[in-house]
C-alpha cells in the first residue's frame, strides 16, 4: 500500500472554537485512489480538507493535535508555496477562485504558472492542452468574470490543473452548479482519476459519489464513522439513521429486496440496477 | 501563438508611450497646474493660466485617438468641477460684484476661488483620466512589476481596479433581488438612497466572506512563492519615451524657473 496522505490521531480546533471540529481522525490516503468524502452539513467535511492541503492550522491558526502527514513529512514544515505542486484544491465558490486581476480566461489559468517561474513557452503549451482538456479552449479570450457558474467552476479546476499536482481535494465543487454543469465537472474529474491522480472529493451529490469513487469516508461529528470500499458503505442502510445520503439507486434496490425481488446485490448506480433488474427478471422468466 | 494574441499593439503612438512615461507626463503636469494656479494675472489676480493650461488634456486626448472615450469619462468630473465653481462663485463674499443675476450675486473672491479650484480639480482629474484612458490594467500592473514594485502591492493595485467594476455589478443585483422582495428602489433621491444604503451591508459583507476564500486560491495558485515570476504579457516601449519625458521635465523647468523669477522680481 503506498499511502500519500495520512493523518494520525488528529484532533483540530478552530481559533475562539468551543469544540474541536475534527476529533481524534486517523486515517492512511493510498496514491492513485479517488475517495468520496461524504457525511452531513457542521461534520468536518471541509475542515479535513484544510488540514490535509495544510491551510489548518498555518492559515486558520487554531490547535492542531496529532499529525497531518504528505509523503511523509508533516503538513506544518512544507514551505510557502511547496504544496501546491504537490496538492491541488478547488473550492466551492466558483466566483472566488478567480483571482481578478487577469483579462482573459487564458492569462487566468496561467496565472499559477506564473507565480511558479514556467518558462512562457511551457506555460502556452500547459494552458492550451489543460482548457482542451476541460472544456474551456473556446472561451480562452473573454473575461473570467463574465462566464458562467460551470464554465467558471470548469476554470478554476483548469487553474489548478495545470500546475500538474499529484493529489486533488475538492470541496463541493458542484453545489452552486445545475445538473449540466455538475455533469461537466464530473467528466473532468473523472478524466483526472484515469490518469491515476489521488482524489478526495467532498460532495453531496452522493449518486455522483457512487458512479466515480473507489472508496468512501463517511464522516459525522467531526469523527470518521466509516471508511472503506463504497460498495459495502454507500448500501449500508444503517447510514441513513445517522444522517448520511445514500444513493437513490441503493435506496430503491433494498425496497425491491424487501418487496420480495431477488437482486444479486443492493445497487449504487443506474448501470448496476439495471443489471440486477434485468438478472432477476430474467430469473424470473427461466423459473 | 497565444501569447502574442495577448499583448496590447496601439496604432497611436501616444497613447503607445510606457506607462511610466505617461506616468511621469501626469506628475509632472499636475505639479505645473498646481504652480500656475498660484500665478495671480491681471487686476483681479484670477489664476488665468490655469484655464489655458487645461487646453492641454483635450489635446492630448485627441492626439491619443481617444476623445470620445475621455468625454465619456470626463463629464463626470466636469460635473463636479462646474458644482464648485458655481458654490465658490457665489458663496464667498469680498471684493467689488463681477456679475449680478437677480439677487445672485458673484464677487471678486468667489471668482477667484472658483477658478482656482475648479481648474486645478479639472486639470489634475482630466490628466489622469487621459492615463486610465489610455493605459490598460496590465500594462499598469507590468510597468509596476519592472520597476521594481512588490508584486503583492501590484496585485493589491489591480484587484482593487477590477474590484470596483465587479462590485457595481454585484450591486446591481442585490438592488435587483431587493426589488424582487418588494423594497423600493425606484422613485426620488429619499428613496433611492435609502434603497443604497440597505444593499451595503450584503454587498460589503459578501466581499468580506469572498475574501477568505480568495486568499486560499492565491496561495492555492502559488502566489507566495519565493522565485522570479515568469510573465505573459510584456509591455513595449514606443522609442519616443525619451523625447516625451525630455519635453516633460523642459516644460516644468521652465515653468519652475518662470515661477522663481517673479518670486525674485
Amino acid at each position: 500500500m503506498d499511502t500519500v496522505i495520512e493523518l494520525k490521531n488528529v484532533t483540530y480546533t478552530y481559533p475562539l472554537a468551543d469544540e474541536p471540529s475534527i476529533k481524534d481522525m486517523s486515517i492512511k490516503i493510498e496514491r492513485g485512489k479517488f475517495y468520496g468524502v461524504i457525511g452531513e452539513n457542521g461534520a468536518g467535511k471541509t475542515t479535513l480538507c484544510a488540514l490535509i492541503r495544510g491551510f489548518a492550522p498555518s492559515f486558520y491558526n487554531g490547535e492542531l493535535k496529532g499529525e497531518v502527514l504528505v509523503e511523509g513529512k508533516p503538513t506544518t514544515e512544507f514551505g510557502p508555496g511547496e504544496l501546491s505542486l504537490k496538492i491541488g484544491y478547488v473550492f466551492q465558490n466558483p466566483f472566488t477562485q478567480i483571482s481578478g486581476v487577469k483579462d482573459t480566461l487564458f492569462e487566468e489559468v496561467a496565472y499559477g504558472l506564473e507565480n511558479f517561474g514556467v518558462p512562457v513557452d511551457e506555460i502556452e503549451e500547459r494552458v492550451i492542452e489543460v482548457m482542451k482538456m476541460t472544456d474551456i479552449y473556446s472561451l480562452a479570450d473573454k473575461k473570467p468574470f463574465e462566464l458562467s457558474g460551470g464554465q467558471q467552476q470548469r476554470a478554476a479546476l483548469a487553474s489548478i490543473i495545470v500546475l500538474k499536482p499529484d493529489i486533488l481535494v475538492i470541496d463541493e465543487p458542484t453545489s452552486q452548479l445545475d445538473p449540466e454543469g455538475t455533469e461537466s465537472v464530473f467528466k473532468i474529474i473523472e478524466q483526472l482519476k484515469n490518469e491515476k491522480k489521488t482524489i478526495i472529493l467532498v460532495e453531496h451529490k452522493v449518486d455522483m459519489i457512487a458512479e466515480y469513487a473507489d472508496e468512501i469516508l463517511v464522516m459525522k461529528g467531526g469523527r470518521l464513522i466509516r471508511l472503506g470500499d463504497k460498495q459495502e458503505i454507500l448500501t449500508d442502510m444503517s447510514l441513513l439513521d445517522e444522517g448520511v445520503q445514500l444513493p437513490q439507486m441503493a435506496i430503491l434496490g433494498e425496497r425491491l429486496i424487501e418487496a420480495g425481488i431477488p437482486l444479486s446485490r443492493v445497487p449504487i448506480t443506474e448501470r448496476q440496477a439495471a443489471e440486477a433488474i434485468g438478472q432477476a427478471l430474467q430469473k424470473a422468466r427461466n423459473s | 501563438m497565444w501569447r502574442e494574441k495577448l499583448q496590447i499593439h496601439k496604432s497611436n503612438w501616444i497613447a503607445a508611450l510606457h506607462p511610466s512615461c505617461k506616468f511621469l507626463v501626469v506628475c509632472l503636469y499636475s505639479f505645473c497646474a498646481l504652480l500656475l494656479a498660484s500665478f495671480k494675472v491681471g487686476e483681479g489676480e484670477y489664476s488665468l493660466y490655469t484655464i489655458a493650461w487645461f487646453v492641454i488634456v483635450p489635446a492630448l486626448a485627441i492626439g491619443s485617438g481617444i476623445i470620445k472615450r475621455f468625454w465619456n469619462a470626463f463629464t463626470k468630473v466636469l460635473l463636479v468641477a462646474v458644482v464648485i465653481i458655481v458654490v465658490q462663485s457665489l458663496l464667498i463674499p469680498g471684493g467689488d460684484t463681477v456679475a449680478q443675476l437677480w439677487i445672485l450675486k458673484v464677487r471678486e473672491e468667489g471668482l477667484r476661488s472658483a477658478i482656482y479650484l475648479g481648474f486645478s480639480v479639472m486639470n489634475i482629474a482630466g490628466i489622469f483620466v487621459w492615463f486610465f484612458q489610455t493605459t490598460e490594467n496590465k500594462e499598469i500592473s507590468c510597468a509596476l512589476e519592472d520597476s521594481g514594485t512588490n508584486y503583492k502591492v501590484t496585485y493589491v493595485f489591480i484587484s482593487t481596479l477590477q474590484m470596483i467594476e465587479i462590485l457595481g455589478q454585484n450591486s446591481k443585483t442585490i438592488m435587483n433581488a431587493q426589488q424582487a422582495r418588494g423594497v423600493e428602489t425606484q422613485g426620488n433621491i429619499v428613496v433611492r438612497t435609502r434603497a443604497f444604503f440597505a444593499s451595503l451591508v450584503p454587498l460589503i459583507l459578501g466581499a468580506i466572506t469572498g475574501t477568505e476564500e480568495r486568499v486560499l486560491t492565491l496561495e492555492s495558485k502559488g502566489f507566495d512563492v519565493n522565485c522570479k515570476k515568469s510573465r505573459l504579457f510584456q509591455i513595449e516601449k514606443t522609442g519616443r519615451e525619451k523625447m516625451v519625458n525630455t519635453i516633460a521635465i523642459a516644460i516644468t523647468v521652465a515653468i519652475v524657473g518662470w515661477r522663481v523669477a517673479l518670486w525674485i522680481l
